[in-house]
């Protein structure tokens, strides 16, 4: 068993008078040991690692992308999820560096807290709850689309359009649900997962051999650089939404038996699996019907193209698919954002009480509240591509730093830096990661990077107002 | 005097179990490890239970630990904020070395003592469990055995003979301890009735069939339906033992 020392510490207070909650004294395979015996059992395992991973992601980029992505690419919509494939893998690897040297809970705020200093730390840790939230919206919206596409299915019209009520039911659900104490949640999300690899994995295989001309009509008609170059890298700073999920497995990494094998196989694994099944997805939808008519379907395109492969009960099941996947990834992200706001509030970033558990069911009420009402506003507004985007800058901001913690630690080189697993090609691999992270954003709508750099200004000066004493910055310890 | 055997005791600590009544007295010769557990839903992170609950958790331990003490046990305790207390009391077995876990009920005290034998195997760690606890104080102790189909009196006879010599050998007066032996029934069901009359229990794990699996532990059981205090032995840790 590794028995890892722990060697960063935390000094100040904020302004509530707050400090905050001391670091542990050692990390084990099993448990996260404090002072005098206390101990905080890990019990998730590769496969739980694998499915929170996944289950964030496979939604997104199949079931709300393809439509929105093939109109502003064309085919090469394709070229823009291995890109944005690729920056998630090239992130991934330095977070699962730092994770295995830090395999506490709190993620890439973590890092960056302790590896960059306060200031950074507040930027990026408010800036992780609030990109949850905006993700969280983004996926609601999704599901309201879905949800929406149900009902025409089962003919029962409306007279206005539901995707938003829809989207704000199942946000307000989602929360009471997760402060009502469900059991067994991860189960479940274990298993939703389990079902949509299967049936996506029967989907895309019938269509690939479609698309190739094994059966029906083999055609990939259009040039794959239909609407040009530049909109491959906007397309793929739109969809990059759809990879936030690896992140959300070093926001429990304190929870993850045996950290230093499961974190990166979990991280890396779950980037791998999605991609994958992004690039295919896109390729068999654009060669189903053309990237323009695709375009015109908009959010619920891949119904469409079940549809047109195997009829109605096609459109079902990718219907049901649909939703399950949409649901599944924004009940993920509203924890993560709950984990988020209890990290902060470790750390006297936010009030402790925000930390609070509820007596009666023992969930963290204060903080599942601050992640799902956000959540309902941003649903409100009903802007799927400005959401997305958002979520996607925020996050971006994040990894690009991330990226840069792993480079400085490396340098710096302080005794509890002791990572087991050690990313090949330092400092390139980062490097490149760092900068196209960074990149990325550049390629974004200017209303979603001006609404992102608000969120970081903000961030700051709450920063400087609350908690301008408290430092989280990783001393060397002797 | 013997070595202390290690006991595992187990408790839900902020959920209102205690150590009952007896419970002391009867590991008065033991090195009890305390083990308070406090088990969390998903939605909270466990360090977020930590920050709330440690105080008030480790002031009831603090009681607890003073009474074992009190009685004459060493103690060590440990405090682990878990999702799956199965997992955490598995670990601390391991990592502490137990040769009992204690599933706690109200008892006595502890005069006379059922110890179930099952077979050959394992009844070195079982003798050094009942010797250690009992083997200097006055508590008798009887040892009971339901032969299975095609064993003779003559093999049980053997059997139980071998585990009162080891029993002696370990310092327990021969005097004290009694055989039993029951025939053509269910050996939980026996076991329950037979326990009916006495303090405590002592047996042995059972090994992990697809039975238990599907149904529990048959030592759970019996602590279910046995209204005392049930000690269940833990089967040699296996070497090299790689999980996952």
């Amino acid at each position: 068993m590794s028995d890892q020392r722990v060697g960063v510490g935390t000094s100040g207070r904020n302004v509530a008078g707050e400090a905050p909650a001391e670091e542990p004294d050692a990390v084990t395979d099993d448990a996260t040991v404090h002072d005098d015996d206390v101990e905080l059992e890990r019990t998730i395992g590769l496969v739980g690692g694998l499915a929170i991973g996944i289950g964030t992601m496979i939604g997104a980029g199949i079931f709300v992308f393809p439509g929105l992505a093939a109109a502003n690419a064309g085919p090469a919509a394709a070229l823009s999820f291995a890109i944005g494939g690729v920056i998630a893998l090239l992130v991934a690897l330095p977070t699962s560096e730092l994770a295995t040297a830090m395999p506490r809970s709190g993620g890439g705020y973590y890092f960056i807290s302790r590896g960059m200093g306060t200031a950074y730390g507040a930027i990026v840790g408010l800036g992780l709850w609030l990109g949850l939230v905006f993700a969280s919206a983004f996926y609601l919206v999704g599901l309201g689309h879905y949800a929406t596409a149900v009902l025409a299915e089962v003919g029962v019209a409306l007279s206005f359009d539901p995707v938003v009520a829809i989207g704000l039911l199942f946000g307000a659900g989602l929360t009471a649900l997760s402060i009502g104490g469900t059991e067994n949640t991860a189960k479940l999300q274990n298993g939703v997962v389990g079902v949509l690899l299967v049936v996506l994995t029967g989907f895309l295989s019938y269509g690939v051999l479609d698309a190739v001309g094994v059966f029906g009509g083999g055609a990939v008609p259009e040039t794959f650089f239909s609407r040009g170059h530049f909109p491959v890298l906007t397309t793929a700073a739109l969809v990059f939404t759809s990879y936030l999920g690896f992140a959300q497995v070093a926001t429990v990494a304190g929870e993850i038996k045996r950290p230093s094998r499961n974190l990166p196989l979990a991280m890396v694994g779950s980037v791998l699996v999605v991609a994958a099944f992004y690039v295919v997805t896109i390729f068999v939808a654009t060669s189903a019907f053309g990237a323009d008519r695709l375009g015109r379907f908009g959010e619920t395109a891949m119904v469409e193209v079940a549809r047109e492969f195997l009829g109605l009960p096609g459109a079902i099941a990718i219907l049901g698919a649909g939703l399950l996947a949409t649901f599944s990834s924004a009940n993920a992200s509203i924890l993560s954002a709950s984990r988020a706001v209890y990290a902060l509030s470790r750390d006297a970033l936010l009030p402790r009480r925000a930390s609070e558990i509820n007596l009666r069911y023992g969930t963290p009420h204060v903080a599942l509240l601050a992640a799902g009402g956000p959540i309902l506003v941003l649903v409100a507004t009903g802007q799927v591509e400005l959401l997305a985007e958002v979520a996607s800058f925020l996050h971006l901001i994040m990894y690009g730093l991330i990226c840069v913690v792993m480079i400085v630690l490396r340098r710096r080189d302080p005794t509890w830096y002791a990572p087991s697993y050690r990313v090949p090609g330092y400092p390139v691999v980062p490097g490149v990661g760092a900068l196209a992270s960074f990149g990325l954003i550049a390629f974004m709508q200017p209303a979603s990077i001006g609404v992102g750099v608000a969120v970081m200004i903000t961030s700051y000066l709450w920063y400087r107002y609350y908690a301008a004493d408290v430092t989280l910055k990783g001393a060397v310890r002797q | 005097m013997t070595d202390r055997p290690s006991i595992l005791v187990p408790i839900r600590v902020l959920e209102g179990e205690s150590i009952p009544e007896g419970v002391p007295e009867l590991l008065a010769n033991a090195h009890v490890v305390l083990l308070g557990y406090h088990v969390i839903p998903e939605q909270t992170a466990p360090g977020q239970a930590r920050m709330q609950f440690e105080e008030r958790a480790n002031q009831r331990l603090d009681e607890y630990e003073a009474m074992l003490a009190e009685a004459g046990a060493t103690t060590e305790r440990r405090l682990v904020f878990t999702r799956d207390g199965g997992k955490t009391i598995d670990r601390t077995i391991r990592e502490e070395d137990c040769l009992a876990v204690l599933v706690p009920n109200a008892t006595g005290p502890p005069e006379d003592v059922l110890v179930a034998v099952r077979g050959a195997v394992g009844v070195d760690r079982l003798a050094r469990v009942v010797a250690g606890l009992f083997g200097d104080t006055d508590a008798s102790v009887t040892l009971y055995h339901v032969a299975g189909e095609g064993e003779t009196d003559d093999d049980v006879r053997t059997l139980l003979d071998g585990v009162v010599a080891r029993l002696t050998d370990l310092g327990t007066d021969a005097s004290a301890i009694e055989t039993r032996i029951e025939h053509d029934r269910g050996a939980l069901d026996a076991i329950v009735d037979a326990a009916d009359p006495f303090d405590a229990v002592v047996m042995g794990e059972s090994d992990p069939s697809l039975a238990t699996f599907v149904f529990g532990m048959p030592a759970d059981k019996v602590a279910e339906r046995f209204l005392g205090p049930v000690l269940v032995v833990q089967r040699e840790p296996a070497t090299g033992d790689d999980e996952r």
